[in-house]
This record gives structure tokens, sequence and C-alpha cells, in this order.
């Protein structure tokens, strides 16, 4: 019901708005240090995963066990599907391993990325199917859902890997292998740091990553498992989520303050979370060392903080998946029994060697 | 008539913070009559029809149905009691096809899913006998109001209505769906149908009345048969005045005669034409002069009073206001600023804003006036809104008080305040006086008036053909977006009126 | 209408009360509910900490609000607080003070853009701002790909510094809400947009510069979803573009609705909204304290939601 004139100029404006936009956004930005180098670069350098032999399991399997002919690696074309935004270490780190990992066999490599949008990821990996990609390297965001998928490659006779989380189908039938950490574990190595750091005794609180992740629930299984069997005198008396984000670890953090002021320990599920927690210490007058922290990950920045003696522990969450994913592939090619269940070794950080592995952090 | 009612009350009140809307009402309705339901506006008419309905809850008193105690909880408790209400305001769904919403609810099934078809074939057969002869697959809203209104009275009066309460139902007619409506109520009371028929409109209910019921605030001042009570009784049953002043002063409060002020037009709009709406229509008001604008719905009127106030784009034509052009495709604004004030037409929608009180309604316009640097100086605004609630009469707790409690009359009278504290030259009043109480109308009436005499120029438009002919000095009647005629001095009367309207090619279809 | 009878409180008008004040019940009761069961809860050092998180929030809320008392919506806000602590980072090299005028400038072109496409092009604002939404996150992501931690001390001082005993981040909420109530109570533009979401065409015919009125507001929204985002990043000493403001703009809202202010505009509650988001500020800590699972907390907030639009289910009409 506007009889009002349409106004023609506005189409205009709102053009010259969005311009101006995006040039006061960018126009001549200068950041807090632009003559270094970013902070993070991807950390391509650093220390490739190793293989933990005895938690990776028997199972094995090989081209013919697949039913896919041998093939020679170096004249294939390689698709890697990454689900989320590379917006955090993990993720940049993740993606430039795979990628530095094919430059340096000089594999022809397809990549896309998901951002977190799992109906995108199918379909991105169908792209990379019809682009030609061979071989498919899929970090998966979720576990299920990947028929369409796994039927398509199938047919067409393309082998899968996945790296860091699993999808759920039949090893060497539906995918040939999944290489990861064992998260669960990693929550165990967790307690024993905390266990460590506390002497056996006190009372401690659990920063969670996101509600309904399995990320979360394994980090804490492992964790809550150790600590009940380990030091029935460590007290778990707070469990809050902070959403794998620091802004999360900080305001819940400083919550816990308030209402347990004399918390000896937080174990952080991630290294944001844990840095948020430190923040929040620090905004309350505690010294480094008050409070016991120990997170998972092994970012630059997490272990920074054990060098200054915030953060007791880091247990590492390796992302450096390339050389490993293109090993198994290669062998696998070759006509070689691949692992099915690849789990890798993931490193810990503490006061005693963060300074001279801090080059190793990503 | 010695048959029992089919409702009635004993002693009903009904209190609301700080006003006794209803006080002992005993009101009986039998079937078969056409009740006539009258009061000023606040006399407790809406909240007797809402106690009926279940809308409300009565504080005190019964309510007897065919003879029994009831209780209605809820409306749609009252509506399985067979008791329809077709409001003033259509409460339907106008992006839904007519058929849908004569059927809303209760839609034909077939399989569990709606019967189309058969809908389609038994909607367009139920609305022929109401006069509306249209497909109904199309959506309701490009029906006009009147048709629109035949819907919602063929949606209310199902076989099992016993009781019809019709609310001002022929405030958006046409005098042809009127006849229509007058065909139905006498239709409903050869079946035994108990119609309460809520109407300003005098002429209306000594047609089709056959008893009367008169509120005055909030109580019952006479019950009788229609045609035992003259005219001036009846008014001055209403407004509780003495009956030969009501005689004295007429129907309507215009004064007689008066002498428009010479020298440069307060208005001169010249070939106003905007595709579809308005051809060629020019007209000029002196300042001190009261221009009607007559014609059918549909024929122009508001369109031509929005095109002089800026609010609807034109084609071609200009408008000047004292001498001053305004720039053709002129915003409301800049009209404002000339000095041209419109009261429009759809006084909910396009007037009030309820959520705010009387003050801020009245100041709304004016607020550039009324401020400095962009600060509002609440000094000059409470002068204004006194001033002005003074001169207008509003009845209002205070100016503190939201607008949407006020009755229909008392908005008119907090929107007129909002155009005059601007101060115009110009004031385009679209239905001034239509739903407002007979006091409101008489008070309306005689500030135009005023204002005339004070050197304003005043468009009148008005269906009510009375109010023209006292009230305008002049009438311009448009047709089909186009002026037909021009009636002046002497030659203003009603038949005269009637003759310009009717004339020129194309019926009276104001569809 | 006779006016001499006394009012009398029945059931229709107690509703009426409880849903202008019942904000006011809720936070009274969550805190006489904190001292009886919350240890540590009466100490300064916990107000103060409930003040500086909720302080975002807060300011965020009052650009809502009055977005909302014109009858529509800006979902965008929490992107708009991604695109301020990117930009603080690309230009924290001309120093905070310049930085954080250039992330508020950016705020309000951002509304600005909402506002055109609200007020000029007729898009419905739940549409309109979706799209900033999604934009302004991704073009904050472009900008600053990842998490950047701020050294400038200035900045630092914002988020973690104080003023006779009361945080920063207090203060200039405090200030906003003072200046936000001022512009709705005093000036013409705070009077206009009210008018504006009570009816649109009726202000219309008014002459009210309608859709001026709507780009300002829409920008004002968007300079302080800004300011929000500055304080939070000065907060967390880091400009964190992928998780900043995420949800905020559900948060915001609830402030708004649960204060009072009918989500169908023409009326704004500028104290209500401050109750409002001390009110689920409150209900937020006072599960964490009590170390309820999170899920706990997701269905409170829904329960005081629903309360909140069933009691305010009328209000567009009374």
């Amino acid at each position: 019901m506007n009889e009002q004139h349409p106004i023609r100029p506005s189409l205009l404006t709102t053009v010259a708005v969005c311009a101006a936009l995006t040039l006061v956004a960018t126009g001549c930005a200068r950041g807090e240090d632009d003559a270094a180098a970013p902070a993070s670069d991807g950390g391509g350098e650093g220390q490739a995963q190793v293989l933990d032999e005895a938690a990776s399991g028997d199972e094995t399997c090989s081209a013919a066990d697949h039913g896919i002919e041998g093939f020679d690696l170096t004249d294939k074309k390689v698709g890697f599907s990454q689900s989320e935004a590379e917006s955090n270490p993990f993720r940049i780190t993740e993606t430039q391993s795979i990628k530095d990992e094919a430059e340096e066999r000089g594999v022809d490599l397809i990549t896309s990325n998901a951002q977190s949008d799992f109906a995108q990821q199918i379909s991105d990996v169908q792209d990379l199917m019809s682009q030609g990609a061979e071989v498919l390297i899929i970090a998966p965001l979720n576990s299920d859902g990947w028929k369409p998928v796994l039927d398509a490659a199938e047919a067409d006779s393309v082998p899968i890997i996945t790296v860091d989380r699993p999808i759920n189908g039949t090893a060497c039938a539906d995918f040939v292998t999944f290489i990861g950490s064992d998260f669960v574990e990693q929550g165990r190595r967790a307690a024993d740091q905390m266990i460590d750091t506390l002497g056996g005794e006190g009372e401690i609180a659990i920063l969670l990553g996101a509600p309904g992740n399995n990320v979360t629930t394994d980090r804490t299984d492992g964790f809550v498992e150790r600590i009940e069997a380990e030091a029935p005198d460590v007290e778990i008396v707070f469990e809050q989520s902070g959403d794998f984000t620091r802004e999360g670890g900080q305001s819940v953090t400083e919550q816990l303050i308030q209402s347990e002021p004399d918390i000896d320990g937080i174990y952080a599920q991630n290294d944001e979370m844990g840095i948020g927690a430190v923040t929040a210490l620090n905004g309350a007058g505690k010294e480094p060392g008050d409070v016991a922290i120990v997170t998972v990950d092994g970012t630059e920045a997490a272990v920074e903080h054990i060098v200054d003696g915030w953060i007791s522990a880091v247990v590492e969450s390796n992302p450096r998946f390339g050389p490993l994913a293109f090993e198994a592939a290669e062998a696998f090619g070759a006509g070689e029994e691949v692992g099915t269940n690849l789990i890798i070794t993931d490193r810990e950080y503490d006061a005693a060697n963060a300074e001279e592995e801090l080059s190793n952090a990503y | 008539m010695p048959t029992s009612p089919v409702l009635d009350t004993r002693g009903l009140t009904k209190r609301f913070p700080g006003v006794l809307a209803l006080d002992g009402v005993d009101f009986a309705l039998r079937p078969g009559e056409v009740h006539a339901l009258v009061g000023e506006n606040g006399a407790g008419k809406s909240t007797l029809i809402k106690v009926l309905t279940g809308v409300y809850r009565p504080d005190d008193g019964e309510l007897w149905h065919h003879g029994e105690p009831a209780r209605f909880t809820t409306p749609s408790h009252a509506q399985r009691a067979g008791i329809a209400t077709i409001y003033q305001e259509v409460d339907l769904l106008p992006l839904l096809s007519v058929a849908r919403n004569l059927y809303l609810g209760r839609e034909p099934k077939r399989f569990g899913l709606i019967d189309f078809a058969r809908m389609h074939h038994e909607a367009a057969e139920t609305l022929r006998g109401y006069g509306v002869d249209v497909d109904v697959r199309r959506r309701l809203g490009s029906l006009s109001m009147g048709a629109r209104q035949m819907v919602a009275l063929a949606r209310a009066v199902s076989a099992e209505a016993r009781v019809v309460i019709m609310d001002e139902p022929t405030s958006s007619l046409e005098p042809r769906e009127v006849e229509t409506l007058f065909g139905v109520i006498e239709w409903l009371r050869g079946r035994g149908v108990a119609v309460v028929y809520v109407s300003h409109r005098l002429d209306e209910l000594y047609r089709v009345c056959d008893r009367v019921t008169v509120l005055r605030d909030g109580r019952l001042v006479h019950t009788g048969a229609m045609a035992d009570l003259s005219r001036l009784r009846l008014v001055s049953l209403m407004l509780g005045r003495d009956m030969e002043r009501v005689e004295r002063e007429g129907a309507t409060t215009f004064s007689g005669e008066r002498e428009a002020w010479a020298g440069t037009p307060a208005l001169e709009a010249e070939g106003l034409t905007a595709r579809h709406r308005l051809h060629d229509v020019s007209l000029t008001i002196r300042p001190g002069e009261v221009v009607g604008l007559g014609g059918l719905l549909g024929s122009g009127r508001t369109e031509t009073a929005k095109a002089i106030a800026g609010a609807l784009p034109l084609d071609s034509g200009s408008v000047s206001v004292v001498g001053t052009r305004l720039k053709r495709g002129a915003s409301v604004p800049a009209a404002i600023r000339a000095g041209v004030s419109l009261l429009p037409e759809d006084r909910k929608h396009e007037g009030i804003v309820p959520g705010l009180s009387i003050r801020e309604n009245i100041a709304l316009a004016a607020m550039p006036r009324l401020s400095r640097f962009g600060l509002v100086s609440e000094k000059r605004v409470d002068e204004v809104v006194r001033v002005f609630m003074e001169r207008l009469r509003v009845k209002a707790v205070s100016p503190h008080q939201k607008v949407e409690e006020l009755s229909g009359g008392n908005q008119q009278k907090v929107l007129l305040a909002r155009w005059l504290a601007l101060a115009p030259k110009v004031l385009l009043l679209d239905e001034p006086t239509r739903g407002i109480d007979v006091g409101a109308k008489a008070e309306v009436q005689r500030l135009v008036d005023e204002l005339a005499e004070e050197g304003l120029g005043v468009l009148l438009i008005s269906s009510d053909l009375e109010e023209l002919v006292e009230g305008a000095d002049r009438v311009v009647v448009l047709k089909d977006g186009a002026v037909v005629g021009e009636l002046e001095g002497a030659e203003v009367t009603e038949d005269a009126l009637m003759a310009a309207i009717a004339q020129g090619p194309g019926g009276g279809d104001g569809r | 209408m006779r006016l001499d009878t006394l009012p009398r409180v029945d059931g229709e008008r107690a509703l009426h009360l409880l849903r202008d004040y019942g904000v006011y019940v809720g936070v009274t009761l969550i805190v006489l509910f904190n001292i009886a069961f919350t240890p540590h809860f009466l100490s300064l050092e916990n107000f103060r900490t409930q003040a500086v998180q909720v302080a975002p929030v807060l300011i965020v809320a009052l650009g809502m609000a009055l977005v909302i008392a014109t009858g529509g919506i800006d979902l965008s806000v929490g992107s708009v607080m991604a695109l301020s602590a990117a930009v603080i980072s690309l230009y924290l090299g001309y120093g905070p003070i310049v930085a954080v005028l250039i992330a508020i400038v950016v705020g309000a072109l951002a509304g600005t853009i909402n506002g055109v496409l609200v007020a000029f092009f007729g898009i419905q604002a739940i549409i309109a701002t979706l799209a900033m939404m999604i934009g302004g996150r991704g073009l904050a992501l472009v900008l600053l790909p990842q998490l950047d931690g701020i050294r400038s001390p200035g900045l630092r001082a914002l988020g973690s510094g104080s003023f006779l005993g009361v945080p920063y981040l207090v203060w200039i909420a405090a200030l906003l809400v003072v200046l936000v109530a001022f512009l709705v109570r005093r000036t013409v533009f705070g009077r206009r947009l009210v008018a504006v979401g009570g009816n649109r065409r009726a202000a219309e015919l008014s002459g009210l510069p309608v859709r001026r009125v709507l780009l300002g507001v829409y920008a004002l929204c968007g300079a302080l979803a800004a300011v929000a985002g500055v304080l939070v990043t000065a907060r967390l000493q880091a400009a964190d573009p992928n998780s900043v403001g995420v949800l905020i703009e559900l948060s915001a809202i609830t402030a708004v609705v649960v204060g009072g202010t009918p989500l169908t505009g023409g009326r704004v509650r500028i104290a209500g909204t401050v109750a409002g988001a001390v009110l689920m500020q409150l209900l937020v800590a006072t599960l964490i304290k009590h170390d309820l699972p999170p899920s706990w907390t997701q269905m409170a907030q829904t329960a005081v939601i629903i309360a909140a639009v069933y009691l305010a289910r009328d209000r567009g009409r009374t």
C-alpha cells in the first residue's frame, strides 16, 4: 500500500554504500604488526604424524581386497574435501599439510571446503569426482550420511581415505582407511597431566566443547575415566560448555572463579577455551600457576602460554595428515596391505619441552 | 409480540478501570424482530454486544438465552449457541479466495481434503443470494469493500444463526448494496431470526427496525417500538438534550450561508491525472469556503484528496496553495509545509497510531515545529495538546491515555487536532463524520464551520448527502475519476446532488 | 463514560501489569534465589563479572529495541560485531582510537545497507538482515581469516580496566543506555521511530520522513553492534571473526521481548530491555554456577521466552 514515489537513485545508493563498506573495511588497512609474518602460516614445517602401532588395530586392506586395480599414485588426480572453514589453526594446518605433501610428490590435487555445511560437503565430493579425482581424501563433517558418495565412489572405483573423523561404513568396502587421533586417549593423557600437576588431589573444572559433538564426548570420557581410576582425591566439581571458542572459555571461567574461588585445575577440551580461561584468570588478578590448566590441540598460542607459566600442559591433536594419507594411498595403489584404522601418536607439551618444541606447534 | 425473548439480560453490569461501561441493563431481544441499538459512542453499545457474544464476561447481572441462564465464555461458545456477529471492520483474510473466506473453518470435505468444486459452486450460489455476483476464486482483497461486507455477512449468517448482530453494517456500502442488505435483513426476519442493528444513520433505523433500545452512559434510557419514537425524540434521548434545542439546531449543526473570502484561492488544483484513477480533475477552494466533493464509492474522491496532499503520484496536473505552486510529484512533507492537511478516510489504518498516547498522536505531524535541534520541547507540546483537546472537547482521562482506548468520535477529534496543530491553509476532510456518534458528529460539523469562518479553505468529502448539502458552499461531483458537475449556492440540494451523481454514462458501479 | 468509579484490579489488569513489569519481578526473584542458594553470590566481584558479561548483549539489545520498535528486526548484529572485530585488527596499526572509530563507521555502514534495503526497496527486514548476517560474517572472515591476538595496551585496558571500581565496559554500556533512552524520550527522531512502527501508513500521511527514520534506525543498530564488537574484542584480547557474536541476535531479541517491547512495533521500553538482558544473563549465570548441564540453560531460556511472548501476545491490540 505504499503510494510514495519509488526513488530511483536508491539502487545507486546501495551500490555506493556497499562499495564504501568494502573500501573502508580494507582500504588502507594497517594491522598491529604489518612487518612481521602472520602468526600462523599453516605450520608445514612442524612435526609430521607418527603412527601408534598398538592403537591402530590389525585389520588391513589392499587394492585386491577392495576390488580395485593397482595404480601409481603419481599419475592420479587426488581430491581433498575439507569440512570446516580454514579459520582455525587445526583446519589451516590440515589443509596446508595435504597441499604441501601433494606438491612434494608432484601429485595433481584439487580441493574444496564445505564451510561446516554437510549437504555442501556431499555435493563437494561429487564435484571433485566429476572433475576427475581418482583418489579421495575426505575430512568428514559428520560420520553418517555418506551413502550416496560411497556408492558413486564404488561405481567409479575411487578409493577413499578419511582423516580426523571417521565415516561410518565397512572398512575396505566403503573406504580404504581412517587416519586420525584417538580422542578418548587424548582425554586420558590430559587427565594424567592434570593428576601430575596437582600431585593427585584438588578440585577441578572441565570446559567442555560444543555439546553433542563426538570430540567433546570422547575427550570427556577418557578424562573422567582416568581421573576416577587413578586419582580418587581429584574431584570434578564443574562441567560447562565453552563451545570450543575463546570467548566461551573466558565467560564460563569468569563465572567459575566467582562460584568456586578455590578451584585448583581447569581442563579445557581445546586450546582456544584454555586461552580464554587464561584471560579470565588474568583479569581476576590470579598469577600464573595459581590454577593448573591442561588443554588439547597444540597450537602455537597455547604452547606459548606454557612458556609463560599460565598453562601446565597441552596434549597435541596433530592435524598434519598429508604425509600419512599420501603414504597410505601410495602403498594401497602399489598393492600393499594398508591398515584400515590408522591411529596417530599425539605429542605432549609441558614446561619441560615447551620452549624447544614451540616451533612444532601449529 | 408476546413471544418469549431469544436473548435477554437482567441488571447487566460491566466495569472497566475507571469506567462503568454497563450499568444494570435489561435488554430483551425477540425472535423475528429487527432491534435497533443506538447511543453515542461510549454509551455502552459495543460493550453490550461484546457481552452478548462472549467477548466480555459481565461483572454483575444475568444473561438469559432461550429462557435459560447462559454464560458465554468465548466468542466461539456464543457462535455455537447461534449468535452471529458482523463487525464494522471486516475481519476476513484478504489474500485467500472469496470461497475460502466464506467457508473458513467449515470447508466441505471429501476424503479429508477440501472439496473445491463443491465449495466454489455453493459459494457462488450463496453469494448470489446476497447480490454479490463474482468469481468466487478471486482473492477477497480484490473485491470492493461493500462486496467484502456481504461476504462477511454471508459467512456469519449460517443456517444455525438465531441472532445476528450487525455493527454499523452500511458504513462502507454503496446505496445499491444497502438495498441488498435490507433485503437480507427482511429475509432473516421472515425466518424468525432476531437482528440487532447498530447504526448512526437514522434513516436506516426507521426503514428496517421494529423496536429500538437507546443507551446512554452505560444505562438503558429507552426501549420501545421504533414507529412510536420521533426522530427528534430519539436524538434527544441519545444526546440527553432537550428536544426544543435539537429542533432549533437542526439535524446537522452547520450554520447557514457564509461569504467566501476574496483574494488568492487557498487551493488551486488543475488537471490532476493519475492513470486509472483520476482524469483531469480541477478544483479551486477560496479561503473561507467549504467545497464538498460528491460521488459514489470509487468515483475518485479519496484519490483527489490524496493527490492534493502529495500522497498519490500524479502523471500530470498541478497543485497551488495560496498562489504557490507545489512541485509535481511533491511529497506529503512538502504539501504539509505548504499548508495542506489531509484527514484520511481510514481512521484506523491511516490515521491513529494506536499504541501512542493522545498527546503523541496530536503532536505527531507538528513535531518539527515543536522542537529545536531535534529535541522535542515538552512545554510546547503540552501547550498545543492542551489547547486543541480543549477546543475540540476531546473526552479522555488524561492526555497520556492511549488513543486506542478512545471512542471513534474522540479518536477523530484527536486526528483533527493533529492537523489543526499544523495551522493549515487548506484542510482536506475525507469522511470526517463516518462511524462516529451523533454528539461528536455535531461537534465536528460545527468545527468545520468555525474553521471556514477563520479563513481556511476546506474540502469536505462525505457519503452523507445531508452533510454535503448543509455543510458545503459548493459541491464538485466526481464520477469514475473525473468531474461531472458542480453545484453552487441554491443549487446545492439533495435532489440536485443525486441527479448529478446519477447522470452520465457508466451507471453507479463503484467497484 | 464515567470515570468516578475506582479502578479495579481484575484478571485482565493483572495480566497487563505482569506483561509490563514481569521482567522486574523475574530479576528480583532470580536475585533472591541466588542470595539464598548460590555461594559467593553477594560479592562485588561477582556483580562486576555479571555486569561485564552482560554489557555487549545489552548494547546490541538497545539497537535491536529501536529496530523492533519500528516493526522490523535485525538478524545481522552478530555478523556486524564480527566485521567490527576484523576491522579493528586490520587498523590497529593506526592506534586503538582510529581502529575503534573505523570499526564503528563500518558497523554503521553495514546497518545503512540494511536500512536502504528495508526502507527504499521494501524488502522485509528479516530477509534483508539475514542477507547481511551471512554476507557480513563472510566479509569479516575474508578480511581476517582467523583469530588474531590483540596486543595494543590501550585496547586491552578498555577491555579489562576500570574507573572508580566500575569496569569501562559497564560505564560504556550505562552511558549508551542513557543516550538511547534520551533519544527515544526527548528527540523528534525517537518519537518518530515509534510512530513508524505503530502505524507506518499514518506516519507517511502525517508527513514523517519514514524512510529516513528507518535508515537511521538500522544504521544506529549497526553502529551499536559494532561498539559491542569492539568491547568483546577488547575483553577477549583477540579479534575472533569466526565466533564473535554468533547467535547474539537471539539473545538481544529475547532481552527486548522479555523487557516488554512488542515484536509488532509501535512501542519501546529501554529500561525493560536492560532488565531483560540482565534477567537472561543472571539465568545463565545461575545455571552455570550450580553446574547444571548446558541443555538446561537452553531450556530455561526457552521457558522465559515463551512466558514473555505469551504475556505479550495481545499487546498489539490491548
